[in-house]
């Protein structure tokens, strides 16, 4: 099981290990600052840290010892000209970098290469680990990104980008909210698949708008590739025929969330930490559950052992449920600054003994 | 010479390579408008631009630019004069914090 783990926060990144039988953080980085996420890249060991600075921008810093040092690198950045219209009324405004939403990194031949999803909603691809970032034109000229519209943002934005680990020329990414998108070509051309999703809070006629799909978070099956699950604004979403032809599956005690983690060897078993739906936003009853499936969404548990059963209103995001490479282990992070991980899928949670920062991610290392 | 000074804020973002002590960073910088003066600044620290400016080079909208002790009239507009002994700061607006 992976002993260490990254926690992005809104006042720095925590870096907690595992020590005998619970975590414990060895050190901070950018304490004070706002990091929206982490990636730790397991091709070359180094570390990502995508921070958002309330007045000087989304920044970028890689580390090559663990988080001991850190040094900036670029940041995608729009051309001019490069204009967010967008399909909800609001004017169109000159393209500036938000917010680096997403980042993963390319296959194991391709070193250096990381894709990141960007407010507004571009994507960007780097081929030396983050020095230069070039926007992929093929998604970003095609007409139908001018419809889509922020959800949660004032702007659209990509959150979830799935390399394809069969050909990772093959890229899905999903887009809030803009649905999802697939292409075959390593970015060059681009094909809408968020059909089956029901975007209710549309018009009637609209809502099964591929394009209009508030997709919150997209994960895909490492051991059954073609499978793939959706957290969405409306519900959650299944596809087992590889991010296309989608259908819902209900998730008690609530459909609505941010987060989904699906299990790396078993595309049947996924979770989810359902909230009161949207306008709301925390816990059933105040009461925190994990909910899991293990047959492919017909049926749930809900796991409660170790959560906060009462006066709960932790809300999980969409990047601060974690698993990792055992599918054991997972870990989750909340609006106010919990942190629970567990050793068995979930059965039993252990809170750590601490106050955090509103939590933004988490992943493991 | 103009004279440009930057606030702690910023200054702690500078690279180690810059060798800067926490604090202000003053600078004595040729220009005669707010951007030349800028790109004087940028000339020495290129990786202060992105903290100052967005990649469409309009000040950020949560960085403040004072000129001779009065806001910027336009942040999209860095024609603004600059005195021969003028000094411009460099600062974070209370706004983003």
């Amino acid at each position: 099981m992976a002993d260490r783990l990254l926690v992005s926060s809104r006042k720095g990144l925590f870096v907690l290990a595992r020590e005998a039988s619970d975590w414990r953080i060895t050190h901070t980085a950018f304490l004070g600052d706002n990091v929206a996420l982490a990636l730790a890249d397991a091709r070359d060991g180094s570390w990502y840290a995508a921070l958002d600075l309330g007045h000087f921008g989304a920044k970028l810093h890689r580390s090559t010892d663990q988080g001991q040092s850190w040094n900036e690198v670029a940041v995608p950045a729009f051309a001019e000209g490069d204009e967010v219209a967008v399909g909800d009324g609001k004017p169109a405004q000159a393209a500036t970098l938000r917010l680096i939403w997403s980042l993963e990194p390319g296959a194991t031949h391709e070193p250096g290469r990381l894709w990141a999803g960007t407010i507004p909603g571009g994507l960007f691809r780097s081929d030396d680990y983050g020095q230069h970032w070039e926007l992929v034109r093929g998604l970003w000229d095609c007409p139908e990104r001018k419809q889509w519209f922020g959800g949660g943002y004032d702007q659209p934005g990509i959150h979830s980008i799935c390399v394809d680990p069969r050909d990772s020329r093959c890229l899905r990414i999903a887009v809030s909210t803009g649905g999802v998108w697939r292409s075959e070509d390593s970015g060059a051309s681009w094909t809408q698949t968020a059909q089956g999703m029901i975007a209710r809070y549309m018009p009637e006629g609209q809502q099964g708008d591929p394009n209009h799909q508030d997709v919150h978070r997209m994960v895909q099956s490492p051991a059954q590739p073609e499978v793939f699950w959706a957290q969405h604004h409306n519900g959650v979403f299944r596809s087992q025929a590889n991010g296309t032809d989608w259908h819902e599956v209900q998730v008690p005690p609530s459909s609505f969330g941010f987060a989904v983690a699906v299990h790396p060897h078993d595309a049947d078993t996924a979770w989810f930490v359902p909230a009161v739906k949207d306008e709301k936003r925390y816990p059933v009853d105040a009461a925190l559950v994990v909910a899991r499936t293990r047959d492919g969404g017909r049926h749930f548990d809900l796991l409660r052992q170790g959560l906060p059963q009462e006066a709960s209103y932790d809300l999980v995001y969409r990047h601060a449920l974690a698993i990792d490479h055992s599918g054991d282990r997972l870990a989750f992070g909340s609006t106010t600054g919990g942190l629970w991980t567990t050793d068995d899928q979930g059965e039993h949670w252990q809170a750590l003994p601490a106050r955090l920062p509103p939590i933004h991610a988490v992943t493991f290392a | 010479m103009a004279k440009v000074v930057l606030a702690p804020a910023l200054t702690r973002w500078l690279p180690a390579t810059a060798n800067h002590s926490p604090g202000e960073l003053a600078l004595q910088v040729i220009g005669t408008d707010v951007g030349q003066v800028l790109q004087a600044v940028f000339q020495q620290h290129p990786g202060l631009r992105g903290y100052v400016l967005d990649e469409q080079g309009v000040v950020r909208h949560h960085v403040a630019v004072f000129v001779d002790g009065q806001a910027l009239l336009d942040k999209r507009n860095l024609q603004q004069p600059v005195a021969a002994d003028g000094e411009v700061y460099v600062m974070q607006a209370l706004s983003g914090g």
